[in-house]
């Protein structure tokens, strides 16, 4: 029994922490830019294709397999230069309207991405094979983990830590955290928000491309994966609080490890709980729990 | 626009049939009597976008494969076949299309439809506009009652719930012992009715076997670490699966990392969809996997199939699933029931008169002979087996196969009781 | 002038079942069915500032109806399916709206999103209520009480029901028109532009805010309604979020300060689609990009292009003569 409860928790932060990144680069985007990123799903499908297609031309080019992460995350990082490409080809022409166009603008990207990863990559699933299973199983209190699952919330974790760290400690998270606190005093006390956007839209794409690319090994790529995500990380962030990066981080466990309990107690509730804990939040504490935005 | 590509596809029409130098001599020297000289229009129905948009493609690919071969020898009674593809997505959207075909592009039959409610909604539309219509994999069964009972156009696929029977068949004959079954299915309706009739017919072989679990993640959904979790608590004896898409390798590459089928036996009906992505390094040997009716890899296949799997290899880097068989049925069988009906009316004939013949007709498609039943429903072989990793592929492959034809594994009817008919019939002596 | 162009419209509305294909007629009729849709829709996000991310709800919420009704319990009047529609949305719209008009912008559009998600899942998961992913069918109504099941069906479509829908579609332009025009309309304007103020003045700003949502409901769903016997079959999709971004779509694709702009965005939309999708596979890249140029350079959508071509023509004075 308890060795089952260790599982189902496990197996729902491992979903958690792919979860937490799509919602950290929703929530970076809107807490500064006060932006609803709906394509933070689509940057997490491009992650995935991408990813796969890095480590098939990292195997080609002779990498040992075992260094196949190194791909997956250059792949991740690569792709993100859509962020700027977008923020700069479309988001800027829109700061100053109201944030329902911004919305809008988003679902177009979702629109075009998802037919662009059509053209690039076909209709086919793709998947890295069984790379995911190179680095073994261990035993984590009487469960069989793969390793590469731990590697993937390790990876959130610290991702989650740098985030933290970045935010309180560096120059550029008190331009953020100043810049999502008062757009114009940041500005008059001579904050380039036109850099400081560009760097955080970057950042929020990031999250999500690199989220994906390290996701595929242990999943496989389609083109409505995005569509779907966008759905579950949206509850995160609704969960959590618009804007805030703790409400990321404690709605994507929620999630997570809910929905896995749910699976193994009422499977069949899977599908409705989410949009019925949502609703729940929603109406019970709008803001969500970690949130300060004004309603 | 729509006026640019009508002129458009009739200028090609009249350069295939006007300036037919290059075809052969039978083309040049078609004019035969009450035959039109333009083109036959197929209009082709197939899915893009989505989980199912691979299937809609091999569809779409065995349909052209078809008509390269077809026009090169001359096309239909010496008409040129002419494709207009448009797009299968929502019931709605695809009424919208399919209303398109018929009245607008005036298509003399429109072949395609996977999805059952696009099917559901695209029967009586045909019926309608009496317009033929030859379904490649979606029914006109709500669950598993029909709603067509007499259609005259439509011509629908095989009942849903086919291959979970073929697969509960395979289950008694090759995992004896087994007690209790998991099921993980999608939650909507082939799913559901793959779960029930595999249980009922399952029982019928082993009635103390037991579910002790069912799973019903969305379609669409690409993880499973917690359904996998559930299951190892639930330690079935088998774990059943409807799984086509994408979800099947997934399923696969978790279940291998925590070495689920270690403990337990696999049944996957329908996973041969998919089969390119299901490596050995992650699907292991001895479970039960479904092809639906074409497995490319049949000893047993025939000269078309073998002719047909290299060249798709050739041309696509991958091996042909079985979507490409229904695709290529549909208009082969529309070519023979059009031939068929001339001799009959002696002129080209009526939809009503291809319709007719149609019913109960047998030709040749890739996976070997298969037919329409006189009540409009596709009869064909399925092949299922136990997978291996006995092959020069990097994916598993299946020995044995076995052929289970749709005259045993479904119900005779459209207007049979499927759960009385499986009482009545299962097991089956042999 | 612009009474010319509105009768011109009308006419050409009118005749086009003697004039246009078969095809391009049946094609008219979802266009109809969103027309009124998106009357309601412009209501809450044009004149109350409220853009709702979860109206596929409400057109599910008809189209449902429409299905009960008539293959269900046999009701086949399709006045009283339409009836039936707006009140079923109503009762399900006043609760919800109750709790989404507490908040504005995104809030209240991630709200609307949240509800209209979960109806959604409601549809596909009572499989046994609602025939899940499978849908229900919807049987030919019958027109003011004459049951035209002898007419073939295509024929039903461009002529009988055909009118039905211009009519229906009247009436509802006609109520929608006196709503925005009334002191009402007024009030909702004012709360748009500046809450505080009306609220301030004796305006009851919620209050308000929950009427547009609910009467915006009745037309989604009085839409979905007559989406359904076209199409002769409903299935979730139609309350998908991505259904309700393709009305949104709509709305500006047309112009949302332009009392007709909605209507222009549903027939082009409409077309547009039909022509794209048969010429290239990949038709979302191209309506995705469509929708962007709009969004960032024309934010008045057609109508307003129009309009500021209209006003650079020198038509100095015209504000513009719907409600702006």
């Amino acid at each position: 029994m308890l060795v089952h409860l260790a599982n189902v928790l496990l197996s729902g932060v491992f979903h958690a922490s792919i979860l937490f990144l799509v919602a950290a680069g929703l929530q970076v985007v809107f807490g500064v830019q006060r932006i609803f990123n709906l394509a933070c799903g689509s940057f997490y499908a491009l992650g995935a294709y991408v990813g796969v297609s890095f480590v098939q031309a990292s195997v080609q080019a002779g990498l040992p397999p075992g260094l196949f992460v190194l791909a997956l995350v250059a792949g991740g990082l690569c792709v993100a230069v859509v962020g700027p490409v977008v923020e700069r080809g479309l988001l800027r022409f829109v700061y100053d309207r109201d944030e329902t166009f911004q919305l809008l603008l988003t679902f177009a990207v979702v629109l075009m991405l998802e037919d662009v990863i059509r053209m690039l990559w076909g209709t086919s699933p793709l998947s890295t094979g069984g790379l995911y299973l190179l680095y073994g199983q261990l035993k984590v209190l009487g469960v069989t983990v793969p390793v590469y699952n731990l590697i993937v919330i390790g990876a959130s974790l610290l991702i989650a830590l740098l985030i933290g760290y970045m935010l309180a400690r560096t120059k550029f998270g008190r331009i953020i955290r100043a810049a999502a606190d008062n757009r114009e005093m940041s500005e008059a006390l001579g904050v380039d928000m036109r850099r400081v956007y560009v760097r955080v839209f970057t950042l929020g794409t990031l999250l999500g491309t690199v989220g994906g690319a390290l996701v595929i090994p242990a999943t496989a790529a389609m083109t409505e994966m995005g569509i779907e995500l966008i759905v579950e990380a949206f509850a995160v962030v609704v969960i959590g609080g618009l804007g805030s990066m703790r409400g990321a981080f404690v709605g994507a466990l929620v999630v997570g490890v809910l929905r896995s309990i749910a699976i193994s107690t009422y499977p069949e509730l899977e599908m409705l709980l989410i949009y019925l804990i949502v609703i729940a939040v929603l109406v019970l504490k709008p803001r969500g729990l970690f949130g300060g935005a004004a309603a | 626009m729509e006026t640019n590509r009508r002129d458009f596809l009739k200028g090609i029409g009249a350069a295939a049939t006007g300036g037919a130098l290059g075809f052969p001599a039978v083309v040049r020297a078609q004019t035969r009597k009450g035959i039109p000289a333009e083109p036959v229009k197929i209009g082709l129905l197939a899915i893009r976008a989505g989980v199912a948009a691979p299937v809609g493609a091999a569809g779409q690919r065995g349909v052209e494969w078809w008509a390269e071969r077809v026009n090169k020898a001359g096309g239909i009674l010496g008409r040129k076949a002419e494709l207009v593809l448009e797009e299968e997505s929502s019931p709605k959207d695809t009424v919208e299309r399919f209303r398109k075909l018929a009245l607008q592009t005036k298509v003399d039959v429109i072949v395609g439809g996977i999805s059952t409610a696009v099917g559901l909604a695209l029967g009586p539309v045909a019926e309608e506009l009496a317009m033929l219509w030859l379904s490649w994999d979606a029914t006109t069964q709500k669950g598993v009652e029909e709603t067509m009972p007499k259609p005259k156009f439509a011509f629908r696929s095989v009942d849903n719930e086919v291959e979970a029977i073929g697969g509960a068949i395979l289950t008694a004959k090759y995992f004896k012992g087994v007690k209790t079954i998991a099921g993980i299915n999608n939650d909507y309706s082939y799913g559901r009715d793959c779960w029930d009739a595999f249980q009922a017919v399952l029982k019928r072989y082993t009635p103390d076997v037991k579910p002790v679990l069912d799973l019903w993640p969305k379609l669409g959904v690409t993880d499973f670490t917690s359904h996998i979790a559930a299951i190892q608590q639930a330690k079935p004896d088998l774990l059943m699966t409807s799984f086509w898409s994408g979800d099947t390798t997934i399923l696969l590459k978790q279940a291998a990392a925590v070495g689920l089928f270690k403990s337990m036996k696999g049944c996957f009906t329908t996973g041969g969809g998919v089969h390119d992505s299901l490596k050995k390094s992650f699907t292991p040997e001895g479970l039960v996997l479904g092809y639906n009716s074409m497995y490319f890899n049949y000893a047993g296949a025939s000269a078309l199939q073998k002719q047909f799997v290299r060249e798709y290899k050739a041309k696509h880097g991958e091996y042909p699933p079985y979507e490409c068989d229904h695709g290529y049925f549909t208009v082969e069988s529309y070519r023979a029931g059009v031939e068929k009906a001339y001799k009959a009316a002696g002129e080209w004939p009526s939809k009503e008169q291809v319709a007719k013949a149609l019913e109960g007709i047998q030709v040749e498609s890739l996976s070997g002979k298969r037919s329409w039943r006189e009540d409009h429903v596709q009869m064909c072989n399925f092949f299922q087996g136990i997978t291996t990793h006995k092959s020069e592929f990097d994916f598993v492959t299946i020995d044995p196969v076995e052929v289970l034809p749709t005259t045993k594994i479904m119900k005779p009817s459209t207007s049979t009781k499927l759960y009385e008919w499986i009482n009545a019939t299962f097991p089956l002596k042999s | 002038m612009r009474r010319a162009g509105l009768a011109l419209v009308v006419a050409l509305i009118l005749a086009m079942p003697f004039v246009a294909g078969d095809y391009y007629v049946t094609l008219m009729l979802p266009f109809f069915a969103y027309s009124v849709i998106l009357l309601g829709l412009n209501l809450l996000f044009g004149y109350t500032g409220l853009l709702s991310f979860g109206h596929a709800l409400f057109i599910g919420v008809g189209a449902y109806a429409a299905a009960f009704l008539t293959s269900k319990f046999g009701v086949m009047h399709l006045e009283a399916i339409l009836l039936a529609a707006a009140g079923a949305a109503v009762l399900i719209a006043a609760p919800i709206g109750g709790l989404c008009v507490r908040y504005v912008k995104i809030y209240f559009a991630m709200l609307t999103l949240a509800f209209g998600m979960l109806f959604h899942s409601f549809l596909l998961k009572f499989y046994f209520v609602t025939g899940g992913d499978e849908g229900m069918r919807v049987l030919q109504p019958f027109l003011l009480g004459f049951d035209l099941s002898q007419i073939p069906k295509v024929r039903f479509l461009t002529r009988p029901f055909y009118y039905y829908s211009v009519v229906v579609l009247a009436v509802a332009t006609f109520v929608m028109w006196r709503i925005v025009s009334s002191p009402f309309g007024l009030c909702l304007r004012a709360i748009r532009d500046n809450p505080d103020k009306a609220q301030s003045l004796g305006v009851s700003v919620k209050r308000y805010r929950w009427y547009a949502f609910v009467i915006s409901a009745a037309y989604a769903a009085v839409g979905g309604a007559l989406l359904g016997p076209t199409t002769g079959q409903v299935d979730p999709n139609l309350a998908y979020w991505t259904h309700s971004g393709n009305i949104v779509f709509m709305m500006l694709l047309g112009g949302f300060a332009n009392f007709f702009g909605p209507l222009v965005g549903a027939l082009v939309f409409i077309f547009l689609q039909d022509t794209v999708m048969s010429i290239v596979p990949y038709w979302r890249l191209v309506f995705g990009a469509i929708l962007a140029l709009i969004v960032i350079a024309a934010p008045g959508g057609l109508m307003g292009l129009l309009d500021r071509r209209a006003v650079s023509w020198g038509e100095k004075s015209r504000q513009g003569g719907a409600p702006p």
